[in-house]
């Protein structure tokens, strides 16, 4: 057993894993409130990336800062969660908030239209040259290494605040009042509107908390992966929401384990099965097929019980 | 509701045999055959990545090929058109623009011949759409081998570049030879011309006595990470003949990061580019025969800011290939498609930018030409072999 290489190659799934996490936590938060596949999500992600971009560009660049690389890097996140946040609301009231007592197939529908309306938009507003991170210049020039394991400043970076947000979400859904609110709507959106809950204004919260964490993710992408481009939602979404599903959608806890999952799978498939980089996405999707098989509501899903 | 249904029914075999019957009878002789008044001005199409992924390189291409017509406009009485379209090399939809594109090309009767594509896979995924027009196309930079050695195309597709047998020649020579390594790490990107020259440089490396290994990453993917990671630490050079810059520069990077950006990277010539150049010094490359001191060179650099932009440079040969083959064709003020076709492949530049005469071997090759090996120097590259 080489250790090195599948220490390697645990901190590259980590890694990406917590990327794709943080994508299907969005993908999760919106159907378990609203029973909805917003398959715009991956390009909500993309818009992340852009604007991490044009934060630090803002800000004088990778090379040489105007401020601190730690105080960009943080604008980074700062700007891209609240923008994406802002974009995930006004995207649930024009597109889907209209279509809520639509055939489900609908809001489905307006979700593909948007996904193509973001990645055009992005490729006529900002080209279809690819956009460099170069964190390499602004954080990642020191790689640290216990014995043969080799990490840098954005993977640790990238790794630390996945589990962070994570924990925040958690927190926010198990011990405030919006998070007891978004339960209840998710539970019963009828029942909760009853009792006096702001159903639209909690759909909006959710909304916002999933695509703020897409834009961080994408903010995450592009710190240690290098570059941005206009059609990065379109793999990244579809691979954030099988980290869903696998582990069962509509869970917080599960996305967080289907997206570590995936991305340790693509991972070691890459290091040690037969052709692996090249056919990883087989190797992907063939599990997620097998966990569907096995268990079709997930790993950590709960069989919907249909009322009669 | 029966009577109409059956109208509907006739109707639609009625379209299908009209559109498939218009598109299967015609030969691509008969295609080309149309005579065209050639009159004052003459359209070239050019196939190229305008944008997506290889669009900085495409971009090249489209500046060398402009400032061919912009030239010959200036001097000449009959003026030259270009009419652009976008393959988007690379893209998330494969060769599906390139189709498009080609096939608009191709509809459009004034069109006589074509430069480009700029991709060996777009050549081969646009072959049966310019053929089936009748119209011949000389790339700029597309180099798999087996281009112009499958037969396909003889007649229809000529290449401005030296193909990959040459070019991996060139690298597999450089590497046993000056670099004299012992250990390399071949990473292709599993289009037809990275496979292809990956191929050829493995078996040549092998037959040296160099110990290789081989891998291949998909195009459309960012996170190299977990490949990085299977790279051994004691390997003196990875090789990657791919043709995505931006795809070259990430890989570098994320070498870096990981602790091995020690190990020299050395691409090819899809990958000439200075994003590539930008990330170290222990970064090589191969490039097509290109002579710096050619006055047309000189001149381009004066009008565009000291940059010679050299991935485009045989793309000027190519266009003044098909614009010296129309000249000839049009002499009587009638051209069709294959008589265009035909004076590409009789084409006799004494002189030309490559720094050798260009003429075409009957399958579509270059005659001669050899290419260069760069380094990295202050994120240029600069020639070494």
């Amino acid at each position: 057993m080489n250790w090195s290489l599948f220490f390697d190659l645990t901190v590259s799934g980590l890694t990406l894993g917590s990327v794709y996490a943080l994508i299907a936590l969005g993908y999760s938060m919106v159907y378990g409130i609203l029973k909805l596949l917003n398959f715009a999500h991956g390009d909500v992600y993309m818009i992340g990336a852009f604007i991490g971009w044009f934060a630090l560009h803002g800000l004088g660049g990778p090379i040489s800062p105007d401020v601190g690389a730690w105080v960009v890097t943080t604008f980074m996140f700062l700007a891209a969660m609240l923008g994406c946040g802002l974009l995930g609301v006004v995207i649930e009231r024009f597109a889907y908030r209209p279509l809520r007592n639509a055939p489900r197939i609908a809001p489905l529908i307006s979700a593909l239209g948007v996904s193509f309306f973001l990645q055009n938009s992005a490729l006529l507003l900002f080209g279809a040259a690819f956009r460099d991170y170069d964190s390499f210049d602004l954080i990642g020039a020191r790689t640290r290494h216990v014995g043969n394991v080799y990490f840098g400043t954005p993977q640790i970076l990238t790794v630390s605040g996945a589990i962070v947000l994570m924990v925040v979400l958690t927190l926010v859904v198990a011990r405030t009042t919006v998070g007891k609110a978004m339960r209840a709507t998710s539970f019963d959106r009828e029942a909760a509107a009853m009792m006096g809950i702001d159903v639209d204004r909690v759909i909006s919260v959710t909304f916002f908390l999933g695509s703020a964490l897409a834009g961080a993710a994408g903010v995450m992408f592009g710190l240690v992966f290098g570059q941005v481009y206009h059609y990065m939602g379109f793999i990244a979404g579809l691979k954030g929401f099988t980290a869903a599903v696998i582990g069962g959608i509509g869970s917080i806890p599960g996305a967080m384990v289907g997206g570590i999952l995936v991305g340790l799978l693509e991972s070691y498939a890459t290091g040690y099965l037969p052709q692996g980089s090249t056919f990883q996405n087989l190797y992907v999707f063939a599990f997620l097929i097998i966990v569907i098989l096995l268990r079709p509501s997930g790993l950590l899903g709960r069989a919907a019980i249909q009322k009669v | 509701m029966k009577k109409s249904f059956l109208a509907l029914l006739v109707a639609a075999v009625a379209f299908a045999a009209a559109g498939t019957g218009g598109a299967s009878t015609q030969s691509p002789q008969a295609a080309g055959r149309a005579l065209l008044t050639c009159g004052k001005t003459r359209t070239i199409g050019l196939l190229a990545p305008i944008t997506g992924p290889a669009a900085s390189i495409g971009g090249l291409q489209v500046k060398w090929a402009q400032y061919y017509v912009s030239a010959y406009n200036r001097t000449h009485s009959t003026k030259f058109k270009l009419m652009k379209a976008d393959t988007q090399l690379g893209g998330p939809n494969g060769n599906a623009e390139a189709l498009k594109s080609a096939q608009s090309i191709r509809g459009n009767a004034k069109v006589l011949a074509v430069v480009g594509p700029a991709g060996s896979n777009e050549v081969k995924g646009t072959t049966s759409v310019l053929k089936g027009g009748g119209l011949g196309w000389v790339s700029g930079s597309a180099t798999n081998t087996t281009l112009t050695t499958d037969g396909t195309r003889t007649g229809y597709f000529f290449r401005t570049v030296p193909p990959d047998s040459a070019q991996s020649k060139s690298v597999s020579h450089y590497i046993i030879s000056t670099l004299k390594l012992k250990k390399v790490y071949i990473i292709d990107d599993q289009e037809a011309y990275s496979t292809g020259l990956a191929d050829e440089v493995e078996a040549q490396l092998k037959a040296g006595g160099v110990d290789t290994t081989r891998d291949g990453v998909s195009q459309q993917q960012s996170d190299f990470s977990s490949l990085i990671a299977k790279i051994p630490r004691d390997t003196q050079l990875v090789y990657i003949p791919w043709q995505l810059p931006p795809k070259g520069q990430a890989f570098g990077q994320q070498m870096k990061q990981a602790g091995k950006g020690s190990i020299k990277l050395m691409g090819s010539d899809g990958l000439f580019d200075p994003l590539f150049s930008g990330v170290g010094s222990n970064v090589y490359d191969s490039f097509f025969p290109v002579q710096p001191a050619d006055p047309v060179i000189k001149a381009y650099k004066r009008t565009h800011g000291g940059s010679g932009d050299y991935f485009g440079a045989p793309s000027y040969v190519a266009a003044q290939v098909v614009g010296g083959a129309i000249d000839r064709a049009c002499k009587d003020g009638k051209a069709s498609r294959a008589e265009v076709r035909r004076q590409i492949a009789k084409t006799k530049l004494k002189s030309t930018l490559l720094g050798l005469p260009v003429s075409f071997t009957k399958g579509g090759d270059l005659k001669g030409g050899a290419f260069g090996i760069y380094q990295s120097k202050n994120g240029d590259f600069a020639r070494v072999g």
